[in-house]
């Protein structure tokens, strides 16, 4: 009884394995593309989920834009997006759907820690990916890889040398996460970059779910510098909790995770009495330019609430991908609908290696790509919120 | 079907993962390229069996909770890639640096095991569940924050992934020497003694058993094939990265041997391959706030299948609608099969205190000895 | 120097939550024998009804709409949860507590997404102390706490339901004979229990304002920490074990070197007490009885 029960069990599961072997084995996802399909994978849920709704609704309205344009020689895009929950082990069922979803390129991994996973996965598939916020320096070192956001060392070189430069001899603190490969990327090369005549008070956390910073206030209470290379969610902890302590005409100073800190719902910048400023490619308060047009398009289309570096650089991003392959169309390459990823991927490799710029893009006036990936534009410190008084 | 000492129904697992194993196996060297989420959802399937076979040891048949088994993992995961790491360039990266990494990330998670099965075994059962979901913390945040040269910190480890055409072979592969040696050790001497434990510790105790020792030997085993595991899971990424193997790792595992039902290690292994496929599939179904419906749903069957198979109101509404019952009824009832004393395991209180003495008595709790009176 | 008073301070009104949650830990455990893995939900609710309850602009309204919310969740998981299990194998019960608290977490984040809500209760400032800023919200934890445990021991030892619950952990079996109500002592106790989880819940929303699905989850692992270190089942092992942990991990949090590993110190403990002396602090010796 029991024998019979556990065998028609185990068939039935033998039965299901082989008919999923069945179906499709081998390459060529890609020949029934009716569009050019990017895909995507991002946080659309969790703690970072501003990041990757901001990827998203971006890169979907760059789309649409170009679709309504015409698209490429009467092509039309698409997009596909997974949610990784800034999980790495969730990466490689998300990467290998989007590949057999028809993925041609792609715009990677909207975070750090799961594009490790990604940048081996689609090197392995030869996938072209140019990711718009997955800052990590080891990202773009697949040949097939490129950045549109500054990677995380030179965000900390950066900002070292805006301390060395205005901050020597003094005493400035930092506060970071000690566990996260973006927050502790950017610190590494920040202190590898700082002048010796610059005294660090330095403190950490690293429990992902920590809300209470009174120790590390404490810490830091007599800086009037403070490089805070985290995001913007326990960036806001801290500066509600430090208010009232950490002195009133001090300066906290953020890299890109610090975009959208002044969006989150039921925090009031403005009750915050020190300054806010941020290292960033984007000024999401420009009075012209592009940056002013994508930010009036997206807050019409998806409201300001998700509005961020995150989606202009994704926004950047499909429109550079777009201009390669346009460009490479005009020297006379030839690109069907139904091109495979591999073969599209040699064809935008050959274009961004060999000095493809894009300009009047919203994060930046004129971009070009180093060879090994890293992008070349320029960074610029962005007040969010001056002091007070 | 009996041959001699052959009972079909013991080896029923083998054969059929053997046959699977055996096919697909042969298909892929052979030349035929499958899909990555085949290969993948293979690679996890295998993987996520060794654990809940080695888990359901703990929990199933020893009868102790142990939350820490994504923290065993943890240390297989990280050894075993560090080992492959530093072998790779010598070795190159074949089965045979694919067997030290193995054992040396399933050595480590032992030796783990018996650092923490030491203290906590010699204590009530609820000390090893909160001793073994700490040991699981305090592994996260020491692999989290190692130097990036040691063990990557917090980028996580970079581990030689092995070609993807043939790891899910060897990890099938490792999945019959799991069950080979569980399955054994469980149908032992040692097996009963164990079991034993589980139905009446200090019965146990006072016939002889070496309670501590069978204990150990249990948690240290479970502890080394989590270590598999890990290796598996380090030899099938690119990364290994600490976050993964938290709290609700560990709880994810335990909805798969609870799911299959306590005690079976053939419901182990099907709910574990059931629960990764899900996984897979709800991944890329549900997304927004609804990916938080699969934890709902993991949190439901933990609390209806235990309360279900366990409360003591629902013992008669158990023996009347339970699945055994149902098939035994619609194929002949075989008078010579001796019945399991499985099923009844969880009715014995493992400790019998006081109070327990008292609730015994006044509510008779089997109706099966009816015959005697 | 002021630092280390600073220390202190923000030590003693961390130890004073931990040892709250530890109480509501150590209570149930002694009474009905179950490690309430669900516990320290109870704190991520009580935040969440605060947060609810702070529509009405009323700290006062929103704390006591968290109390009583909790208290009746607690009364309710009991009755739902736990009492059909009574005289189950106590991995069971363990397991099915487990499945409450993610069941809690998970529903939480269904109901209010997983961004963390940001809520402020009441915004007491910050005041000089011997040359040190305190956070008067530290200050007001620390003194409430202080008033609670004095409140609950007196409760325990002084009234007729006090004196039952320590009847009841100490011979469940023996305190049935003697005609007290065993069920309604377990469900006082799972109230009383949840009511301190609560007022956790609004301590860490004084201390940061923001309430996620996963507030509880660490911080019931640690007080259960604290509730081992002090001695399970002993309510004065509860509170020095709470404040202990408090005092290391804000000790640890002060020291560059080892602040990464605090939380890896904090378990480390654990491990380390149960290695040497597994009753804790205050705990008394049990014997397995036959």
């Amino acid at each position: 009884m029991k024998l019979i029960k556990t065998t028609a069990i185990l068939l039935s599961l033998v039965l299901c394995l082989s008919l999923l072997s069945a179906c499709g084995a081998g390459g060529g996802y890609t020949a029934d593309n009716t569009e050019f399909v990017i895909g995507v994978s991002g946080p659309l849920t969790g703690s970072a989920a501003m990041y990757g709704q901001a990827v998203v609704n971006s890169a979907q309205m760059a789309i649409d834009e170009i679709n309504a344009a015409g698209g490429l020689n009467g092509i039309k895009f698409k997009l596909i997006s997974t949610d990784d929950m800034n999980d790495a082990s969730k990466l490689s069922a998300n990467y290998s759907a989007m590949l057999e979803g028809g993925m041609q390129v792609s715009l990677g991994t909207v975070t750090t820690q799961p594009g490790l996973e990604f940048k081996n996965l689609s090197f392995e598939d030869n996938v072209f990916f140019l990711t718009p916020s997955a800052t990590g320096d080891d990202i773009p070192t697949n040949p097939n890889g490129y950045q549109m956001c500054f990677a995380d060392g030179n965000q900390g070189k950066n900002a070292a040398q805006y301390v060395n430069e205005n901050f020597s001899g003094k005493t400035i603190g930092v506060f970071y996460k000690s566990d996260e490969a973006y927050s502790k990327g950017i610190f590494d090369q920040f202190k590898a970059n700082l002048d010796p005549s610059v005294q660090v008070i330095e403190t950490s956390f690293s429990d992902a779910n920590a809300t209470d910073f009174t120790t590390q206030i404490d810490t830091l209470k007599n800086c009037e510098f403070i490089f805070m290379p985290i995001y913007y969610t326990p960036a806001s902890l801290f500066m509600t909790q430090a208010k009232d302590i950490i002195k009133p005409n001090a300066t906290y100073y953020g890299c890109d995770g610090f975009d959208g800190i002044d969006n989150i719902e039921g925090f009031d910048i403005t009750a915050i009495p020190q300054a806010v400023t941020m290292l960033s490619h984007f000024n999401g308060k420009s009075e012209s330019g592009p940056a002013k047009d994508f930010v009036d398009k997206y807050t019409a289309k998806y409201g300001a609430a998700t509005l961020n570096q995150f989606g202009a650089a994704a926004y950047d991003c499909v429109y550079a991908i777009y201009g390669a392959m346009k460009k490479a169309m005009a020297e006379g390459t030839d690109i069907p609908v139904n091109i495979s990823a591999s073969d599209l991927c040699d064809i935008l490799k050959a274009q961004f290696a060999g000095g493809y710029t894009m300009t009047g893009a919203v994060t930046g006036a004129t971009i070009t790509w180093d060879a090994t990936g890293y992008v070349n534009k320029v960074a610029t410190k962005y007040v969010i919120k001056e002091a007070n008084g | 079907m009996k041959i001699g000492n052959f009972k079909l129904r013991h080896y029923i697992n083998y054969i059929v993962i053997g046959i699977l194993t055996l096919v697909l196996g042969t298909m892929s060297l052979t030349g035929t390229r499958f899909d990555n989420s085949l290969l993948f959802l293979l690679e996890k399937v295998a993987i996520s069996i060794i654990l809940a076979v080695s888990l359901s040891l703990v929990v199933g048949f020893l009868g102790e909770l142990s939350l820490g088994h994504a923290g065993f993992m943890c240390v297989g995961a990280y050894l075993g890639g560090k080992v492959a790491t530093l072998l790779v360039p010598m070795l190159g990266n074949g089965p045979l640096t694919f067997l030290i990494a193995l054992i040396a990330g399933a050595g480590a998670a032992a030796i783990c095991g018996i650092i923490i099965g030491i203290p906590a075994l010699r204590l009530r059962g609820d000390y090893l569940a909160i001793v073994t979901l700490a040991f699981g913390e305090i592994v996260k945040s020491l692999f989290q924050n190692s130097s990036d040269d040691s063990f990557g910190g917090s980028l996580g480890l970079e581990t030689p992934r092995y070609d993807k055409h043939y790891l899910f072979i060897l990890a099938f592969l490792l999945v019959l020497v799991t069950l080979a040696v569980i399955q054994n050790l469980i149908r032992s001497k040692h097996g009963r003694a164990i079991t034993a434990i589980r139905d009446n510790e200090i019965a146990a105790l006072a016939s002889g058993t070496n309670v501590t020792k069978y204990k150990l030997l249990a948690f240290t085993l479970s502890a080394a094939f989590a270590g598999v595991a890990g290796v598996l899971y380090s030899y099938s990424n690119y990364t290994v990265q600490s976050a993964k193997f938290g709290y609700n790792y560990s709880i994810e595992i335990l909805v798969m041997v609870v799911l299959g039902g306590m005690g079976s290690i053939n419901g182990s292994i099907l709910a574990a391959a059931l629960i990764t496929w899900l996984n897979t599939k709800l991944a890329t179904v549900l997304t927004g706030d609804l990916a938080v419906l699969q934890n709902l749903l993991y949190a439901l069957i933990l609390i209806v299948i235990v309360i279900y198979n366990n409360a003591p109101a629902l013992k008669g509404f158990r023996d009347k609608y339970n699945l055994g019952a149902l098939a035994e009824k619609l194929i002949k009832h075989d008078p010579a099969r001796v019945k399991d004393d499985k099923a009844k395991w969880d009715v014995v209180p493992t400790k019998i205190s006081m109070d327990e003495i008292l609730s015994v008595d006044l509510v008779p709790q089997d109706h099966d000895q009816g015959g005697s009176k | 120097m002021e630092q280390i008073f600073s220390t202190l301070v923000n030590g003693l009104s961390l130890g004073g939550i931990y040892a709250m949650i530890a109480l509501g830990y150590t209570m149930v455990y002694g009474i009905a024998k179950l490690l309430n893995f669900a516990h320290g939900d109870i704190i991520m609710v009580g935040g969440y009804l605060i947060y609810v309850g702070m529509a009405t602009q009323m700290p006062l309204a929103a704390v006591l709409l968290a109390v009583v919310g909790c208290v009746v969740l607690g009364i309710c998981i009991e009755k739902v949860a736990y009492r059909p299990l009574r005289g189950a194998s106590p991995l069971a019960v363990l397991i099915t507590a487990i499945g409450v608290s993610y069941f809690m977490q998970s529903m939480a984040q269904i109901i209010f997404g997983s961004a963390p809500k940001m809520v402020t209760v009441y915004d007491f400032g910050a005041v000089e102390l011997f040359g040190a800023t305190i956070q008067v919200s530290s200050l007001v934890t620390l003194a409430v706490a202080t008033v609670v445990m004095t409140v609950l021991t007196l409760f325990v030892k002084y009234t007729r339901t006090g004196r039952a619950m320590i009847a009841v952990s100490e011979d469940n079996g023996a305190a049935q004979l003697m005609g007290i109500d065993v069920n309604r002592i377990i469900t006082i106790t799972f109230a009383i229990g949840s009511a301190l989880a609560a007022l956790a819940g609004l301590f860490y929303l004084l201390k940061a304002p923001a309430v996620s699905s996963t507030l509880g989850a660490m911080p019931g692992i640690k007080a259960f920490t604290a509730a081992v270190i002090g001695g399970i089942g002993s309510i004065p092992g509860a509170m020095l074990g709470g404040i202990l942990l408090g005092m290391i991990e804000s000790v640890s949090y002060k020291i560059t070197a080892i602040a990464p590993y605090t939380d890896a110190i904090e378990f480390s403990i654990l491990i380390l007490i149960l290695l040497v002396r597994p009753t804790g602090f205050l705990g008394k010796k049990r014997r397995e009885k036959v």
